[in-house]
């Protein structure tokens, strides 16, 4: 067993809140919704596993038996089943689910059909490949020739998820320091709030 | 097309972006002690990423140790020393140069490329002769690269294939792959650092490639036909940044899941700031930012 403070990247002694807060930031890192359908899906799972149970030990320890405690484990992933019921897309999909991508593909290029499920099906192919731009193109045609079907925009709608928590996690990265603009603007300001007050912070003018 | 896994500087802590430095002078000093002076010249931050991530998952405690060298004589620097992963680290960047040099001499028959080959050969048949298996791998996919971009690969996708299947090689570090947990991740991620710096070398390569009539995948994908720079970059700029982006999110989603041991703030400096800011600055938003450095230097 790990060190549960190590796992929850605090200092020893740290307080209720602080665990708490450390708490709720790693599980929206390792989220299931982040790596969902992910080839990696398995490693997060373990890695929130480890967290909870970091968590549970560090709150009973507290007093409080694991309050806000987060079950990974019930939200399992979702797996491709359903469509339309076309037996050799139940085939690529069974496949997709097991991880043959190959055997996948394989069936999918036999299929004499082109329509919006076809493309869904090899946009995902692609996705699990790694080949993000013809996934994105693939996704796109499919939520073009069927817009009403809920799983091919959801799938689109993942990997702008994706992106957007990447972004996100960017900002928070960095000191999110003002450009040369902002910096500008803020000490003109200044300057003026001074002026209102009598004083002066940027003595020419 | 190697150097654009670097970080982002300024938001670097002095004491990070010292460790950061230490790993660099580490790298080029193994790079002398295995190979000689003259292999030097082609260290790349590319490989100062890879020795600092693979020492960062290492139970052994990189040790630091300062001295001087030909390229400042004047100032004392700090640097990495006696580590299995820079020396790792070094070979791995005189092959990699090695077939780069090898490849650019086949393009354009650069009388510079054949200089540089001959000057690299020993070292690099040393090194294949110590990583066989790599070395092949690494050898089939750049032929296979080559033969895509002979023969015109209309999809970025599949053109970048071989290149990042090559970094996913050289990122899975023998020793560290002894556990599987860390070759998923590290395979993961050498592949997708690979799909990202293929990618975006392509970018960066638009205006010479158009200039000279070479190929280049986006000119392919896209169906160039002779319009403006501009105007193509302009038409192309949602989807790359799109797939760009994506494929960054991939390296990031590896690099939560990887137990570091140290470094990991520098690490995500580069993998969040560095690489998403090369990836802006190329995509042309923001070109009053510097331009690639692709040498050794003291930056």
């Amino acid at each position: 067993m790990k060190d549960p403070y190590e796992v929850l990247e605090i200092h020893r002694g740290a307080t209720k809140e602080e665990i708490q807060n450390a708490y709720r930031r790693l599980v929206k890192k390792y989220h299931p919704d982040q790596y969902r359908n992910h080839p990696l899906e398995k490693l997060a799972e373990e890695k929130l596993a480890e967290i909870n149970q970091a968590y549970e030990m560090l709150m009973k320890n507290g007093g409080q038996a694991g309050s806000g405690y987060y079950d990974g484990g019930q939200t399992r992933s979702r797996t491709y089943g359903g469509g339309s019921g076309d037996s050799i897309f139940q085939q690529v999909r069974v496949n997709i689910n097991k991880g043959n991508l190959h055997q996948a593909e394989q069936l999918l290029n036999q299929s004499t059909v082109r329509n919006a499920e076809w493309y869904f099906l090899k946009g995902i192919i692609f996705q699990r490949k790694g080949w993000y731009g013809e996934a994105l193109s693939h996704l796109h045609t499919a939520v073009q020739m069927d817009p009403s079907n809920p799983e091919y925009q959801s799938a689109l709608n993942q990997m702008n998820y994706n992106n957007r928590v990447y972004r996100d996690r960017s900002g928070g990265y960095g000191s999110g320091g003002m450009d040369f603009c902002e910096l500008c603007q803020c000490l003109i300001c200044t300057d003026c709030c001074c002026e209102c007050l009598g004083g002066d912070f940027i003595t020419c003018c | 097309m190697f150097g654009y896994v670097m970080p982002d500087k300024p938001e670097l802590r002095i004491r990070e972006y010292e460790i950061y430095r230490a790993y660099y002078c580490g790298v080029c000093r193994a790079i002398k002690a295995r190979h000689g002076n003259l292999p030097r010249l082609t260290l790349n931050y590319d490989i100062t990423f890879l020795a600092l991530l693979l020492s960062s998952l290492t139970e052994a405690e990189p040790r630091i140790q300062a001295g001087r060298c030909i390229l400042h004589p004047l100032k004392k620097r700090k640097f990495i020393i006696n580590s299995e992963i820079l020396d790792y680290a070094a070979d791995m960047n005189v092959l990699l140069s090695w077939l780069n040099l090898k490849d650019k001499r086949e393009d354009d028959r650069s009388a510079l490329a054949l200089a540089g080959l001959s000057l690299l050969k020993p070292a690099y048949e040393r090194v294949k002769a110590r990583y066989p298996g790599k070395s092949k791998i690494i050898h089939d996919r750049l032929k296979e690269l080559a033969e895509l971009e002979s023969n015109c690969c209309d999809s970025i996708d599949a053109a970048a294939e071989p290149f990042a299947k090559l970094m996913e090689e050289v990122i899975a570090y023998p020793l560290l792959c002894k556990n599987e947990k860390n070759e998923t991740l590290l395979r993961w991620m050498g592949y997708h650092i690979g799909k990202w710096i293929y990618t975006i070398d392509a970018l960066d390569d638009l205006e010479k490639d158009i200039r000279k009539k070479s190929y280049n995948p986006f000119l392919c994908q896209y169906d160039y036909r002779g319009e403006n720079i501009k105007a193509f970059k302009d038409r192309i700029l949602n989807n790359t940044r799109f797939v760009l982006t994506y494929t960054l999110s991939e390296i990031a989603n590896s690099f939560e899941l990887l137990p570091f041991l140290r470094n990991k703030e520098i690490a995500g400096n580069i993998i969040y700031l560095g690489m998403q800011k090369k990836t802006e600055s190329l995509l042309g938003k923001e070109d009053r930012f510097e331009r690639p450095v692709r040498s050794a230097g003291n930056t």
